[in-house]
């Protein structure tokens, strides 16, 4: 199969959208690299404050107007919005990979999931309703209202750079907030996309906002007096620390932070299912995701141990790696030379530790020509023990940490030695075990023979301990509570 | 060529439709009198292409396990060439063709176990599309009777 067409062609300079206007920074710019072939394709700002705060500016000025238009007309325009997601679908899709480097399949499985999150706000009419009790008293009645509370930021991680805004922006829109979204400095060309498209559905100016920048563009969003809340995804040390800043100036806050997922396979477990589902979990977006599998827990005698052992690490070894935008391609490379870095030096700890390295990703071979700078093969540790650094710390790459338990409950007590909560899966054919496994465990998203456990954009993306800080959850009916403010009405008439 | 990803296969897919109705386009032409039928199996590849279109990109998820549920489909399993000369007699292409629908028909049905645990409502199109395809068979048997 052929690679196919790439949609940036030449190096595209990006621009704030600021006020329904596309403006330029005067921030310095950076390079937007394509980690698979290395070569530049776009430059982004790192934006200054007061253009931070000519976005908040914008926002608030827009937020009376918005709030006032009616839910049915500020769904019109997720329904527009949608449908031009929907006529874009494959050129997001692969701006997707060229910034990011995930395969064709995984942006396109990203795309819909965005889109997911707008289609389920276009409900807002009815997801926004409130709640009315008649006669509390005799001849008194009580009701709820939701009311949008103003301006709210969305500061958006690089390993979903498209889905992630769109968990939080489509329900604070359609609630009657405005929104101003800070795109990953690493890979904000998606979010400019989207933005187009924003403005394309008629979304009034200032109502979403686009701003780009890294972390000085961060605080000066999270200091800003005039922004109402914040939604944040990324490593636990920033939501912690966004956790803490929100919570002392009375900002709202989602912040979702990192993980450590473990994957506990039975032996009762079908293998032939298992695996591939595995092979997704581990090494789908190259590892980087907070769904990823991390620590394989293997409960089963020698026999099986070796079984699946032998299994896991034959198809990990036949993962076909290169440019995302070749659809043959199961792996792309790491976003960043950093990020690969990174993950080389929790290799060499492993090893260091005394874990058995059975498959060495630092080996890679890739299909085509590639400079290798990002990219990194599957890696299998065998003889991993809970107290390791490779079993505990977040590694956000290719890396498959094989552990064994004796039992489910040995399992469980591993799984809760964690600091992290964000995920873990089971297979297994007995629903005694899965439920068992469901009810005990302490994390925020659980799968029963599924290896990425990724809410719905109906259901909250959950997560618990130090993978999310805050109360209400991103996506679902949670996100409309945070949006909205409840207002209780007690009413009398003589 | 040995498919391993969704985007391979439901490409795939794709190309087998587009090539099918482009091989009954210039039957019909070639064999007139059957003209009728054979644009009725390109309205039907049309469609077939773009449901398959559809319902991959309506149901893809990043979750999914997309890039490992298709070991095993190998592209020269189900593909067959149907010399279109001028002199070939219509019994003798119509032969070849059954045999070319039965191959394209083995895709989808391998296909479609494949995905089974993957992508739910793709499957579902798959079998609905071997259905059709059974239809096509008997219609081109049909004519198999008609010509002796």
């Amino acid at each position: 199969m052929a690679i196919l067409e790439e949609p940036i062609k030449e190096v595209l300079v990006l621009k704030n959208y600021i006020d329904g206007e596309w403006v330029e920074s005067e921030g310095e710019l950076h390079d937007i690299v394509n980690p698979a072939t290395r070569k530049v394709i776009a430059k982004a700002p790192s934006s200054t404050e007061k253009e931070v705060d000519e976005a908040v500016k914008a926002a608030n000025q827009a937020f009376p107007e918005w709030r006032k238009t009616t839910p049915l007309a500020r769904c019109r325009c997720l329904f527009r919005l949608k449908e031009l997601l929907e006529e874009n679908f494959e050129e997001l899709s692969r701006i997707q990979t060229m910034e990011h480097g995930k395969t064709i399949d995984e942006s396109r499985g990203e795309t819909r999931r965005g889109i997911e999150n707008v289609e389920v706000a276009t409900g807002i009419p009815s997801l926004m309703m409130g709640e009315t009790l008649e006669d509390i008293a005799t001849g008194i009645d009580e009701y709820l209202i939701r009311q949008p509370l103003g301006v709210f930021s969305c500061i958006a991680p690089f390993n979903f750079p498209f889905m992630v805004p769109l968990w939080f922006a489509p329900y604070a829109v359609a609630t009657g907030n405005c929104v101003i979204v800070k795109p990953s400095p690493r890979d904000p060309i998606s979010q400019v996309k989207l933005g187009e498209l924003v403005d394309e559905a008629g979304f009034p100016p200032g109502v979403w906002n686009i701003i780009h920048g890294g972390g000085e563009v961060a605080r000066a969003l999270l200091e800003n007096k005039d922004i109402k809340g914040a939604c944040f995804v990324g490593s636990t040390p920033v939501a912690k620390e966004i956790y803490k800043k929100c919570g002392e100036v009375g900002k709202r806050v989602i912040a979702q932070g990192g993980a450590k997922n473990f994957i506990v396979i039975m032996s009762d477990a079908d293998l032939e299912k298992t695996i591939p589902a595995l092979m997704t979990s581990f090494y789908g977006n190259t590892g980087q995701r907070c769904l990823s599998g991390a620590n394989a827990l293997v409960v089963g005698d020698d026999a099986f141990y070796k079984k699946f052992l032998q299994e896991f690490v034959d198809a990990a070894s036949k993962i076909k790696i290169g440019y995302g935008l070749d659809e043959g391609i199961q792996m792309g490379p790491m976003q960043s030379e950093e990020g690969k870095r990174r993950v080389l030096g929790f290799i060499e700890k492993g090893i260091e530790e005394g874990a058995k390295i059975i498959l060495d990703g630092r080996k890679v071979e890739i299909k085509g020509n590639y400079p290798l700078d990002c990219f990194l093969g599957p890696t299998v540790f065998e003889n991993v023990k809970p107290y390791m650094t490779i079993a505990k710390e977040e590694i956000f790459g290719p890396v498959a940490s094989i552990i064994r338990a004796k039992s489910l409950d040995e399992a469980i007590d591993i799984i809760h030695t964690s600091r992290y909560g964000n995920a873990a899966c089971i297979f297994t054919s007995s629903g005694k075990t899965a439920r068992e496994f469901q009810y005990r465990v302490q994390c925020g998203n659980i799968g029963i023979n599924i290896g990425i456990a990724a809410p719905m954009a109906f259901f909250p993306f959950s997560g618990m301990k130090d993978s999310f800080f805050g109360i209400l959850h991103g996506q679902g009916k949670e996100v409309i509570r945070f949006f909205t403010e409840s207002k209780v009405v007690i009413q009398r008439w003589w | 060529m040995r498919l391993k990803t969704a985007s391979e296969v439901i490409n795939f897919a794709k190309e087998v439709e587009e090539k099918s109705a482009e091989f009954y386009e210039g039957l019909a032409k070639m064999y007139s009198q059957h003209g009728d039928v054979f644009l009725s199996f390109v309205k039907e590849n049309n469609k077939n292409k773009l449901w398959v279109q559809r319902v991959y990109q309506e149901v893809v998820s990043d979750a999914l396990e997309t890039g490992f549920s298709f070991e095993g489909l190998d592209t020269d399993n189900y593909l067959i060439k149907v010399d279109l000369s001028e002199d070939k007699d219509l019994s003798e292409v119509l032969k070849k063709i059954l045999e070319m629908e039965e191959k394209i028909q083995k895709f989808y049905i391998d296909a479609a176990e494949k995905s089974k645990s993957l992508l739910a409502d793709v499957p579902r199109v798959f079998e609905r599309i071997v259905k059709r395809r059974e239809k096509r068979k008997l219609e081109i048997k049909n004519l198999q009777e008609v010509r002796l």
